[in-house]
Order: structure tokens, then sequence, then C-alpha cells
């Protein structure tokens, strides 16, 4: 299943509507790498409140991605991890190092107004 | 029917301190407690139904000579109940038929002395004086040959430590019936997560944090972190006097997972006893932020929430 790739202002929004096979996440990391460097990108925010599962394949694609945009210049939030998730993930040693996370969709786009705040680049 | 209910609970209480027919006779055996005792105990029978009144008046004011158990019959119809109980009591010592019918009705005399709180040392104490006073009726008994009179003594001391033993256990069984329930009552106290402003929660953890309990905590933090959409959570640990590794990998996972969901948690009131524990297990405590005492931790909070206290007056002024 792809995974629709949402533009709102300076960010891009993934929402994960359903598992994922492994090519459907290596093909979303592709996609929003090709698209952060694209369209003046500030902010990436993937919604993953849908997900029940999170493996460690998942785990490690979502947090490369996130050091990956941070390195095309824009910041990553991850949203919307379930309680069960968090702490099946924990157990497994799954922190998403150095990865920003958030409650839910309008908490990601706080913080993500607070990260890039004062950015020369940034039109709000 | 409330007879068969009595009898059920005494049933039940025999099993529950497993003293099956062959514990029973384990026992004795232990305590060399064998037919001859049996004899010579029921060759008292005579002798004690001859004196038992006698004894039972002279062993209470025995009792009435100190304060600490004359308290416990201040009440002249309890005192009259009590003293019958004990005439029972003495009597049935020499009646023969040390079985399981004995032994349930041993526990029985237990149970009510330890419902009314009397002191095992003044429960024990008052053997010492049943032991003289029969001591010195079997003397008299065998005045002419006292050789004789001691094996008889020594059948009756050993049904009355038979009978000390069982008091004992009766008390300690009491007591972990107690300990058991209070265990229950504690794990079953739920952790509470409250919310002290928005986007700010605190739990406070309170006693012994077992695995289940941790895990409970655990599970209840992170769903009232997404209900009430917190971003700051002040885990107070101040009512927590131990820690083992466990335990504490679980607390810092806790933290873990509330991070994934955009949450910090800070930890306050560490007790140096606890600190000093964590460290020495090597508990990697780096990626947890912790504050020394609630106050600091909530002030903390604050900050981060972009909160800022004033006082009333000031403002004005």
């Amino acid at each position: 299943m792809r995974v629709p790739i949402l533009k709102q202002g300076n960010y891009l929004i993934a929402s994960i509507q359903d598992a994922l096979t492994d090519t459907d996440l290596l093909q979303l990391q592709e996609e929003l790498v090709q698209r952060v460097g694209a369209a003046r990108t500030r902010g990436v925010m993937i919604d993953v409140t849908a997900l029940d599962v999170m493996d460690s394949f998942a785990s490690r694609t979502l947090r490369d991605l996130a050091h990956v945009i941070r390195l095309r210049g824009a910041e990553t939030v991850i949203v919307g991890i379930q309680p069960e998730v968090a702490f099946t993930m924990v157990q497994l040693g799954l922190l998403l190092e150095g990865v920003t996370t958030a409650l839910d969709l309008e908490e990601g786009l706080a913080l993500l107004d607070q990260r890039t705040k004062g950015d020369a680049r940034c039109d709000r | 029917m409330a007879e068969q209910t009595q009898f059920l609970t005494k049933q039940s209480l025999m099993r529950e301190m497993g003293l099956t027919e062959q514990e029973i006779a384990r026992r004795k055996a232990f305590l060399l407690f064998r037919d001859e005792d049996v004899e010579h105990l029921r060759g008292l029978h005579e002798l004690a139904e001859k004196y038992a009144d006698a004894v039972i008046e002279d062993f209470y004011d025995h009792l009435f000579a100190f304060e600490e158990s004359r308290e416990f019959f201040s009440d002249p119809a309890v005192l009259a109940r009590v003293k019958a109980a004990q005439k029972q009591y003495f009597l049935r010592l020499t009646q023969g038929d040390y079985g399981t019918a004995y032994v349930e009705d041993r526990l029985r005399v237990g149970t009510a002395h330890e419902r009314i709180n009397l002191p095992l040392k003044l429960y024990l104490g008052a053997y010492s004086f049943y032991l003289q006073t029969i001591a010195s009726h079997i003397l008299q008994e065998h005045r002419n040959d006292p050789a004789q009179g001691l094996p008889i003594f020594l059948s009756f001391l050993k049904l009355v430590l038979m009978d000390m033993g069982l008091a004992i256990e009766t008390y300690l069984h009491q007591r972990e019936r107690t300990i058991r329930a209070q265990q229950e009552a504690i794990r079953e106290l739920s952790t509470p997560v409250l919310q002290l402003r928005e986007r700010l929660l605190l739990l406070p953890i309170i006693g012994i944090i077992d695995s289940q309990r941790a895990h409970q905590l655990t599970e209840q933090l992170l769903h009232s972190i997404r209900a009430h959409r917190a971003k700051v959570v002040v885990m107070d640990v101040t009512g927590v006097l131990a820690v083992d590794s466990a335990v504490a990998n679980h607390l810092i996972q806790t933290v873990q997972a509330s991070r994934l969901m955009g949450a910090t948690v800070i930890i306050t009131g560490l007790s140096a006893d606890v600190a000093q524990t964590l460290v020495r297990l090597g508990v990697d405590l780096s990626m947890v932020q912790t504050v020394g005492d609630l106050q600091s931790g909530i002030e903390e909070a604050e900050r981060l929430l972009g909160y800022q206290v004033v006082k009333a007056a000031d403002e004005v002024g």
C-alpha cells in the first residue's frame, strides 16, 4: 500500500493508514527523501496512529529516515505512537534515538512550528 | 447450620495449616509422645477432676496478680465463661485420644486467644503455672515413691509442649493471614495518575513495586498521557524505599515509552538509598531527567510547559 504524502505549507505529512510491508516502507523512505529537497520543506511529519505493531525494521527505517531528512535540512516528527506500541518498542530496545516524537498531529505541528521558528526560509 | 459452618472453618483451618493425620502423628513422634504417655495422662484424669476447680481458681488468682493479664478479665460475665472454658481445657489434657479432634480443639482455643489479642508471652507463660501445679499434685500422689511420678509428669510435659507448639502456630498463621490480606490491599490500591495542570500529569508512587504493579503503572500512565494529552509527567518516587534492577529497568522503559508518545518524564524524590542502589546496579539513568524533590520537579515541568507562577500580590504591585 502506498502512503499518501500531503503538502501543508512548508511541511510534508505522511499518514500511514495500514500495516506496511518492508517494501512499502522503503518506498515511503525513498519518496520522502526525494520530496524534502524539492519543495522548500522545513518539516516532515509521519503519523503512525493507525499502526498497532511496530517491528524492528519499521522502527529502524523511520529512525534512519529522520536522520536522512535532517541531513537534507528539515525536521522530522513521528506522531501518534500508541501506548501499547510504545511499550512494546521499548521492551524490544527500539528507542528511535535522536528522533522527535509527539502525541498527535496537532502536537506535531506545534512542535514543528516551534522548531522552525525564526528560520529565514520559513514563510509563516 | 451455624454449627456446621463453624465445623467447616475449623476443618479448613486445619487444612490451611497443613495439620493432616500423618502430620499430627509425625509431631507426636518428634515429641516422643507414645502410647504409654497416653496411659499416664489418662491415669491422671481422676486426680485432675478432683482438683480441677481448685486449680482453676488458683490459676485465675495467679493471673489476677499481674496487671497485664488482669485487664483481660475485667468483665465478671466474661470471667465466668472463661473459667468454665479453662476448666474444660484443663480436663481435656487428661482425657486421652490426642488425635485430630484434640488438635482441632487446641486450634480453636489458640484462635480465640489470638482474636482477643492476648500476648503470646502471657499465653505461653500461663503454662508454667499449670506445670508447677500439676507437678506438685503428682508428687503429692506419689510422695512415697517420687521416682514413679517423674515419667507421669514428663508425659504431661510432652503434651503441654505439643499444645504450646500448636498455640504458637495458630498465632503465626493468623498473622500471616493478616499480612497476606494487607499485601492484597496494597496491590489493589491503584496507582493514581493525576492531572496537575493542563498537559501536566503527576504520578506519585508509594510503597513496594513488584513487576505486576510496575506493569499496571506503566499501562495506566501511557493511557493517561493519551487521554489527557500530556506533555510532561512528574513521577514522584519519594515513597519508594527500595528498588531492584528489574523495577528500575521497568521505570526507565516507562520513561522511554512516554518519550515515544511525545511526553517528557521527570523523576523526583529518588532517595539516597535508591540512588545508590541504582548506581551500584549499573542502571543507566543518563537519559532520564531527575530532580531532587517534588516541588522542584513541578517547577521544572511548569518551565517546560511555559508556565510562570506569580504571586497574586506581586502581580498587583
